[in-house]
């Protein structure tokens, strides 16, 4: 029933999508307002549509409907209900209609709000999202259904959605369950983090797409979609960072970023989507780089189509890849159409996005912005080139090669620390011109100090000249920006003869994109310092200890104390849980309880560690091994991680500035600069 | 407007144009043939197999040789078994195969190949013990014998390749019996 329910829904929204596309093209070209409104009403009613659906799975999913095959395949009986209510984006089938679902809020959302001053942009933003929607509900109506259910037809069971001739339906009497990896809270918003920030990227886009047909190619379309595309790169921002806690926390390797495809896939949209955010500044203030940010825009979407259609049609093998599937062929002709259509519109509408003046400094803040680009671009060429490798060479060499962390260590480093170096000086440059000694003049104080910080780094600390230059940076652009909030509440302190918390607060307030800015480039920096800690400083061991015997690694001692292993019916899991005793130094600091979980249902092992964290570093004992019976020996592996705690208390810290950042508030109509200048041109042109 | 301004509204100009449409098309070739590699469920049948080479796991050999070709082997009917120590279907043949190659090892005319895919040494060395594997086993390095199989499914599946080196049989998931193995190794006689 519910099956049968969901699946109709399913139908019925693509035919309302579609008829959202048909009418919306037919009012753009015939200029029918009706026909546009009628095709806006019919978009708006894809979200509950869809909501009816996705009630219907996860009513499946929550009451072990095993005769659904997706729900036999990601549910067992021992799972709580709130894994399986996250079971819905657990296999593919359901996570395509959790992407449509999703896809069809941030629709609704953007075709709600009041359309007089862009009237002529909104039937070709239906007709963007709609097709992107027809597509995602296409591959889940006629090749992913996640409501298609096991029959039994003669001695074999099958999937079908309907019932075949003579057939019964069948329901394994419990179900796969999903992966145990996947069990684990983090995997309960990581993933939807990421579907969040790639759908919302189809504003952005979509809007775009409506600016090159229209021919209206002034600042609205960015002015309009700069907030959502904010949150967009938030949202992703987040599913990143929560990956690589997840990884951290339950993989068991130590790490939290593999450059695996699956990783980069999502890394790459997020490289553009950054450089996007820099450069759509340089067009509102200066009005140049027109072809530029549309490109990024494009770009953005298209890597989030590109590298789901990479990992999820089996193209590239990754840790992350869903099997083998039979949508390859429909995604990759998706891909084909929105890079043809994007590129054919950019080329046919590039006379007139030309830039409204010209670049004139080679350091102002334009140029800088300019070079930061470059450098995402050159970190995106990496990454592509290290996910697209393995096709060529298997096409050339007839073997799959696949490029792993070395490489993309090795070639992104030295672009990040230029990045870094950029995040330093960007700041202190001027919009228009700046020039060595105005740059020089903002910058000794703070590179000096940043300086003397590495001399003294260098004395007590480390004497790795990589992890000196990356400290360097670090304390360089942190002195900088510091110094930004200092200056210019001092200047405001002493106009508006106010104490300098209220100069700083209200400041910061009259221009939230620039102080959350700034707030980012600290959060980033702080991340930095995690990532040389784990990268640079890292150590590890391993060894098997009798009961009472001890590992010894930077300081620490780790004495094996007791295991126990037992079962618990109800959850379905195995626990294997070792008990050992930590010293600092001789000083007693406490145990840790590294675990292994072993699912039944599954079969699957989960390693979980037993992590001590501190703002020094994190000590990170692994299980790997034990004597069955006598639980006499256990083997244990321990890292110990310097300074990796920097990198989340950096993640929280950027949340707070994207936040601050993207807050709504009113926007002025135009740069009052730029106006002024607009004005200036029109009438000396007149 | 003067017609300076105009003049700077250029198009982009066709050579970039055809670098891009260029571009463009040469990157979903290349996709698209990697997708059609994908889109094969296995190692086509029929098809001689390309050649791969293989070194034994310490206290492995076979006919006193540690590290060989598939195509040394060639007169011989060959069956490789792809496992892991973590598959826990493998377990369920693994004795089976053992069986197996009890039978036939002495005959010298099929040799069974194990290839460990994705594994820890440990892992695999606990696997053999465990079963007493005494059939020549072998890491699959780089995931290179998975991918020249063309393999898409899990672990286990097992390839059956007759005398002239041509697939002729593919098995996906554990088998149930030694006359499982034993009838499809007659069948390619």
């Amino acid at each position: 029933m519910f099956a049968e329910f969901g699946y109709g829904i399913l139908v019925v929204s693509f035919l309302v999508a579609m008829y959202s596309l048909i009418a919306a093209v037919y009012g753009a070209i015939e200029k029918s307002a009706a026909m546009v409104e009628s095709s806006r009403r019919a978009m708006l009613l894809t979200f509950p549509l869809l909501s009816l659906s996705a009630a219907a799975l996860v009513y499946l999913l929550v009451n072990n409907h095993f005769e659904v095959a997706f729900v036999y395949e990601v549910t067992s009986r021992s799972m709580p209900t709130y894994l399986k209510v996250t079971a819905w984006w657990g296999g593919q089938a359901g996570s395509l209609l959790f992407w449509a679902w999703l896809l069809a809020a941030f629709t609704s959302a953007v075709t709600i709000r009041k359309w007089e001053r862009d009237i002529e942009f909104l039937p070709w933003v239906i007709v963007v999202n709609s097709i992107t929607l027809l597509f995602f509900l296409g591959m889940v109506v006629f090749y992913e259904n996640p409501f298609t259910r096991f029959w039994l037809v003669g001695g074999s069971v099958e999937p079908h959605m309907f019932a075949p001739l003579n057939a019964t339906l069948f329901a394994a009497p419990d179900g796969n369950g999903l992966n145990p990896l996947l069990r684990h809270p983090g995997m309960v918003i990581h993933p939807p983090m990421l579907y969040l920030g790639f759908v919302a990227y189809v504003i952005p886009y979509s809007f775009a797409m409506a600016a090159l047909i229209t021919g209206r190619t002034d600042d609205r379309w960015i002015r309009l979609t700069r907030r959502w595309s904010l949150w967009a790169w938030l949202f992703l921002s987040f599913g990143l960072v929560l990956g690589g806690r997840w990884a951290y926390d339950v993989l068991g390797w130590g790490g939290y970023w593999g450059w695996d495809p699956v990783e980069i896939a999502a890394f790459m949209p997020w490289l553009t989507g950054t450089a996007f955010l820099h450069s759509v500044m340089i067009q509102e203030k200066r009005g140049l780089f027109k072809h530029w940010n549309m490109i990024l825009v494009i770009l953005t979407y298209s890597l989030v189509i590109f590298g789901t259609f990479l990992t999820r049609s089996g193209v590239l093998s990754s840790v992350h890849a869903f099997a083998n599937s039979p949508i390859g062929p429909f995604f990759m002709a998706f891909v084909s159409l929105t890079l043809v259509v994007s590129i054919a519109l950019v080329i046919w509408r590039w006379p007139i996005l030309q830039g409204e003046t010209e670049m004139n400094s080679m350091l102002s803040r334009e140029a800088l912005f300019l070079l930061n680009n470059l450098l995402f671009m050159s970190v995106l060429v990496v990454c592509f080139w290290g996910v697209v490798s393995p096709l060529a060479s298997e096409l050339f060499t007839n073997q799959k090669v696949t490029l792993g962390p070395p490489f993309y260590e090795r070639a992104t480093a030295p672009i990040f620390a230029a990045l870094m170096f950029l995040m330093g000086v960007a700041p202190l440059s001027a919009w228009g011109h700046s020039t060595i000694q105005t740059l020089g003049r903002a910058i000794w104080k703070s590179a000096l100090a940043a300086l003397v910080l590495t001399v003294i780094l260098f004395i007590t600390y480390t004497q790795n000249y990589i992890a000196l230059i990356g400290f360097f940076l670090i304390a360089l652009v942190l002195l900088v920006t510091l110094q930004e909030f200092w200056r210019a509440a001092r200047a405001r302190q002493r106009a508006q003869s106010e104490n300098f918390f209220t100069a700083l607060t209200r400041l910061m307030g009259r221009n939230r994109r620039r102080y959350g800015g700034y707030i980012i480039h600290i959060s980033m920096m702080l991340m930095a310092i995690g990532i040389l800690g784990i990268e640079i400083f890292q150590t590890e061991t391993q060894g098997a200890l009798a009961q009472g015997e001890q590992l010894n690694i930077e300081g620490y001692t780790v004495e094996y104390r007791e295991l126990a292993s037992w079962p618990d019916e109800g959850e379905g899991v195995n626990y294997t849980r070792a008990v050992v005793d930590v010293y600092e130094n001789g000083i007693y600091l406490g145990e840790l309880t590294p675990r292994i979980d072993y699912y039944f249902d599954s079969q699957q092992n989960m390693t979980i560690p037993g992590n001590r964290s501190t703002l020094k570093d994190d000590l990170y004992v692994l299980l790997v091994d034990w004597e069955p019976v006598s639980n006499a020996g256990a083997t244990f592996k321990i890292y110990v991680n310097p300074l990796v705690n920097w990198m989340w208390i950096g993640s929280l810290l950027f949340f707070i500035g994207v936040i601050f950042a993207a807050w709504p508030d009113r926007d002025p109509a135009e740069e009052p600069v730029r106006a002024a200048r607009k004005a200036h041109q029109s009438s000396a042109a007149d | 407007m003067t017609e300076e301004i105009i003049n700077k509204k250029r198009g982009v100009p066709i050579w970039a144009q055809v670098i891009i449409w260029a571009a463009l098309a040469g990157l979903l070739l290349l996709v698209g043939f990697g997708l059609r590699r994908a889109q094969n469920p296995m190692a086509e049948i029929g098809k001689p197999v390309p050649d791969f080479e293989l070194e034994y796991y310490p206290g492995y050999e076979y006919n006193g040789v540690k590290k060989m070709k598939l195509s040394d082997l060639r007169g011989k009917i060959v069956v490789v078994n792809i496992w892991a120590s973590w598959c826990k279907p493998c377990e369920q043949e693994a004795p089976d195969l053992e069986e197996t190659w009890q039978l036939y090892k002495d005959g010298g005319d099929v040799v069974l190949l194990g290839v460990d895919y994705v594994d820890t040494p440990k892992g695999a060395e606990g696997y053999l013990t465990k079963f007493d594997i005494s059939f020549p086993n072998a890491p699959d390095l780089k995931s290179n014998i998975s991918s020249i199989l063309n393999r898409q499914m899990g672990v286990p599946e097992t390839y059956f390749i007759d005398r002239e080196g041509i697939l002729r049989h593919v098995k996906v998931g554990p088998f149930t019996s030694v006359k499982e193995i034993t009838s499809i190794i007659q069948s390619i006689e």
